[in-house]
C-alpha cells in the first residue's frame, strides 16, 4: 500500500505537471521540462509519456506505472494563464494484468510575477487544483482533492562573465500539496532542472557551426523530491533524477529523459519519459495562440 | 529632298526627346516619398556625400541614404503602398525598390546602418521580396507589420503581423519569427531563438517610430 501511495505521490508531483517550461526571458529560452511543472503561463500543448518501474511485487502490488498526459495551456493576459490537464494511467498489477484509468482532473493558474529580460530571471506564482473523485481509484486516483500553491524560479547565466558556461540555466520548483481530506497526506515537493543550451551557445557565445541536430539540443537534468508532511499515512519521501535531452524545432520541442529513482520508495528500475511540446503561440499567433486580453 | 527632310525631322525629334529620357529613368528609380517628418531629416542622393534637407512630399529614390537626426523621425510611403517609419538616429539606404507596371512590388532591398525602422509592408499577389539588411543579418518578410533595429554588433526584429525570416550574415542560419514574437542576431553568431515579445517591448518600438 505504501508503494502504491508513493506511486501516486510521484504522479501528483510529477506526472500531474509534465508540461515543461517553454518560457523565454530576454534571449534565454527555458526549454520544456518533463518532470517539473512548467515555469510560466503560455499558449502551449504538451503530450507526455511517462513510464516508471515501481518496487511493488507480489499479488496486488503495482510493478510499473505508465502515464499518458495531455496538458493545454491558455493565456488570459500576457502574464496570467491557466492549464488544464488529463492523465491516463496504466498500472501493471501483480496477478491482475494492467489496470487502466484516468487520474483526477487538474487545473492550475499561473502568474508570471517577474520577468527580468536583462538578467534572464523569471519568478512565477502558481495554484494547482486537483478535483477529487474524478479519476479511477484502481489507478490510484484519490477520492480527496488537493490544492497546491507553487513557486517557480528560472535563471539563465547569460548575464554573467563566465564564457562557455553562459548557456547554463537553472529552474526551480517548490510546492505544498494540501489534501482536502484524510487519509490523503499533504506533500511538499521541491525540484530543479539544470540545462545547457546549445542554441544559446551558438547564438550568444560562439558559433561553432555545429551540425544538425546537435545545434538544436539542450542537455537537461531534472531532479524532483517529495516528502509527506504531517501525518504520512505510510508515505515516504521520494527522489527522482531525470537526465535527458531536448530538441528545439521551430515552434515545437521533443524531449526524452531517463528516470532514475534515487530511493527504493521512488521506483525500482530505470524509467523513461518523452514529451512533444507544441507552441500554439507560434503556429497560431493571431488566433488561439495569443492571450485573451492583450495589448497590442 | 523628301528623304533629307525626314532625316532632319527624325534627328530633330530625337534631339528634342533625348534630354527627357534621363528624367524618365530617374522617375523610374523613385522609390517613395516623405509623408511624415519631424526634425531636420536629410537625404544623401546616390551616396554623393552631400546630405540635403528633406521636406514633406519629397521623393526618395534608389541609392538614396536617409538620415534621421537624434531628435527627428521620418515616415515614407513607398510606391507599392508600403509605409516605412524611421526612428530617431536612423540611417537607411534604399538599395533597390522595383515596382511593376501595376504598381506592385517586385523586390525591395533596404540597408539599415543604424537605428530602428517600422515597416508596414503592402501585400502583393505574386512572389516578391522585401528585405532589410544590417551589418550582422538580413530580415526578409512577406506581408507584415514589423520592426528592425540595427544596434552596435546586433540586430533585433519584432513582428506585429505576418512573419519575418531573420538570417545571420555570418553563419547563414535563420529563424522564423511569427506575429507577436521577436528575435535578435549578434555579430558572427547564429540568430537567437525567437520568443514572444511583451507588450512593453512592442510599445517601446512603436513609440520610437510613431511619426505624428
Amino acid at each position: 500500500m505504501a508503494v502504491r501511495c508513493l506511486a501516486v505521490a510521484i504522479g501528483i508531483a510529477g506526472a500531474s505537471g509534465p508540461a515543461g517550461a517553454y518560457t523565454a526571458s530576454g534571449d534565454r529560452n527555458f526549454p520544456a521540462t518533463l518532470i517539473l511543472p512548467q515555469l510560466a503561463p503560455g499558449d502551449e500543448l504538451y503530450l507526455n509519456y511517462n513510464m516508471l518501474p515501481l518496487s511493488g511485487s507480489g499479488a496486488g502490488a503495482v510493478s510499473r506505472s505508465t502515464n499518458f498526459t495531455v496538458v493545454y495551456g491558455k493565456t488570459i493576459t500576457d502574464n496570467l494563464g491557466i492549464f488544464l490537464e488529463e492523465t491516463y494511467t496504466g498500472d501493471a498489477v501483480g496477478g491482475a494484468g494492467t489496470l487502466w484509468g484516468w487520474q483526477n482532473q487538474t487545473a492550475s493558474i499561473k502568474y508570471l510575477a517577474v520577468n527580468n529580460l536583462d538578467h534572464e530571471f523569471i519568478m512565477t506564482l502558481g495554484l494547482d487544483r486537483e478535483t477529487g473523485g474524478t479519476g479511477a481509484v484502481r489507478v490510484g486516483a484519490s477520492s480527496s482533492g488537493a490544492t497546491t500553491p507553487q513557486l517557480y524560479f528560472g535563471k539563465g547565466m547569460g548575464d554573467l562573465d563566465i564564457g562557455y558556461l553562459r548557456p547554463f540555466a537553472i529552474t526551480t520548483f517548490s510546492a505544498v500539496t494540501l489534501a482536502d481530506t484524510a487519509p490523503r497526506r499533504d506533500v511538499v515537493s521541491n525540484g530543479f532542472a539544470v540545462e545547457y543550451s546549445i542554441p544559446y551557445l551558438q547564438s550568444k557565445v560562439r558559433s561553432f557551426d555545429l551540425p544538425a541536430p546537435i545545434d538544436h539540443l539542450t542537455p537537461i537534468t531534472e531532479v524532483l523530491f517529495t516528502s509527506p508532511v504531517g501525518r504520512s499515512y505510510g508515505s515516504r519521501s521520494t527522489a527522482l533524477i531525470a537526465p535527458g535531452v531536448s530538441y528545439a524545432g521551430e515552434g515545437w520541442e521533443f524531449a526524452v529523459e531517463a528516470q532514475l529513482p534515487a530511493t527504493r520508495a521512488t521506483g525500482n528500475g530505470i524509467g523513461v519519459t518523452a514529451q512533444l511540446h507544441i507552441a500554439l503561440d507560434f503556429f497560431f499567433s493571431d488566433t488561439i495562440g495569443k492571450p485573451l486580453f492583450s495589448n497590442p | 529632298m523628301r528623304q533629307r527632310r525626314r532625316d532632319i525631322l527624325i534627328v530633330g525629334g530625337a534631339a528634342t526627346l533625348l534630354p527627357l529620357l534621363p528624367l524618365r529613368a530617374v522617375g523610374e528609380e523613385t522609390a517613395g516619398s516623405v509623408v511624415g517628418l519631424l526634425g531636420q531629416c536629410a537625404v544623401d542622393r546616390g551616396g554623393q556625400g552631400h546630405p540635403m534637407p528633406l521636406k514633406l512630399g519629397d521623393a526618395v529614390s534608389i541609392t538614396d541614404t536617409i538620415e534621421v537626426p537624434p531628435d527627428g523621425k521620418l515616415k515614407l510611403r513607398m510606391r507599392d503602398g508600403s509605409v516605412i517609419s524611421l526612428a530617431s538616429g536612423t540611417r537607411l539606404t534604399i538599395a533597390a525598390y522595383q515596382i511593376d507596371a501595376s504598381g506592385q512590388r517586385q523586390n525591395a532591398a533596404l540597408s539599415l546602418a543604424q537605428g530602428l525602422l517600422r515597416a508596414v509592408v503592402a501585400p502583393v499577389d505574386h512572389p516578391s521580396t522585401f528585405e532589410v539588411s544590417t551589418a550582422v543579418g538580413t530580415a526578409g518578410v512577406r506581408s507584415t507589420d514589423w520592426f528592425i533595429a540595427a544596434q552596435p554588433g546586433a540586430t533585433q526584429v519584432g513582428v506585429l503581423e505576418g512573419s519575418v525570416v531573420l538570417r545571420s550574415a555570418a553563419t547563414a542560419h535563420f529563424v522564423l519569427i511569427p506575429a507577436r514574437w521577436g528575435a535578435r542576431v549578434e555579430a558572427g553568431l547564429d540568430p537567437v531563438p525567437a520568443r514572444t515579445w511583451s507588450p512593453a517591448e512592442f510599445q517601446a518600438v512603436i513609440s520610437r517610430t510613431d511619426v505624428p
